[in-house]
């Protein structure tokens, strides 16, 4: 199947691969569908990207960054309960994938790990939880892009406030 | 809004299977004990507010706000 992004133009993917968020994303509730389009990796081509693209398949502009929170953050865990993974179709823990969505803010990419998105790599349906530990936030520092420097410049360490 | 006036220890039904006790009474603050079955999810709704906000935030993000972010998280250690 054919859909439209704002993003990455006219997109070709397999209607098997659809996830489904049957209550959306907190406040998108209308958009259910979406697939995963792996980010590009320009520096390493043939190296798959830690970030993936969640695209609407029915909003155009509508798409999310995702990656896997345990790449940066070791001690995270998502606790579901049995009830939950009834809800998500899930007889075994091995199918759940967890993803955070991803945002920026001036030069670091933040996660949104109190809100994580547990889906079910079987059934393709996924759910965004809403965790009460407080030690996880909505805006976690995943990545400190640095601004570019002069090419002169040796590596420096960046100045962390006290 | 539905208002109901409750002393500590007394109780509210909602539906059947929804309890909401007042346990605690201190000055501004009610702590408030909440009994209801797993599948109905119980949040401060401020946190779920956050959520919402912070998802409608990374709507916005583009291509170009990823420019150089593998190459920050390659040297970290993948899990095994």
């Amino acid at each position: 199947m054919k859909i439209q992004t704002t993003r990455f133009g006219e997109v070709e993917v397999d209607g098997n691969r659809v996830i489904k968020f049957p209550k959306g994303l907190l406040g998108f509730p209308q958009y259910q569908d979406y697939v995963l389009i792996e980010s590009a990796n320009p520096e390493n081509p043939g190296e798959q990207s830690n970030f993936w693209w969640l695209q609407s398949v029915d909003l155009p502009e509508l798409a999310f960054v995702v990656t896997d929170p345990t790449l940066f953050v070791s001690t995270y865990k998502v606790p579901i309960h049995a009830e939950q993974m009834l809800g998500l179709g899930l007889s075994a823990i091995e199918d759940a994938q967890v993803f955070v969505i991803v945002n920026k803010r001036e030069h670091v990419l933040t996660g949104n790990l109190q809100g994580p998105l547990v889906v079910n790599v079987g059934s393709r349906r996924g759910e965004q939880l809403v965790l009460s530990d407080r030690r996880f936030t909505t805006r976690v520092p995943l990545v400190e892009l640095r601004p570019a420097v002069a090419k002169s410049a040796a590596p420096v360490r960046q100045a962390v406030p006290a | 809004m539905l208002v109901l006036s409750r002393q500590r220890d007394e109780t509210i039904m909602i539906g059947d299977q929804v309890e909401i006790t007042v346990v605690d009474i201190r000055g501004d603050k009610v702590r408030l004990g909440i009994n209801a079955p797993r599948t109905i999810q119980v949040h401060r709704k401020e946190v779920y507010e956050a959520i919402q906000r912070e998802n409608a935030e990374s709507a916005h993000i583009q291509i170009d706000d990823l420019t150089g972010a593998d190459r920050h998280v390659r040297h970290k250690q993948r899990p095994a």
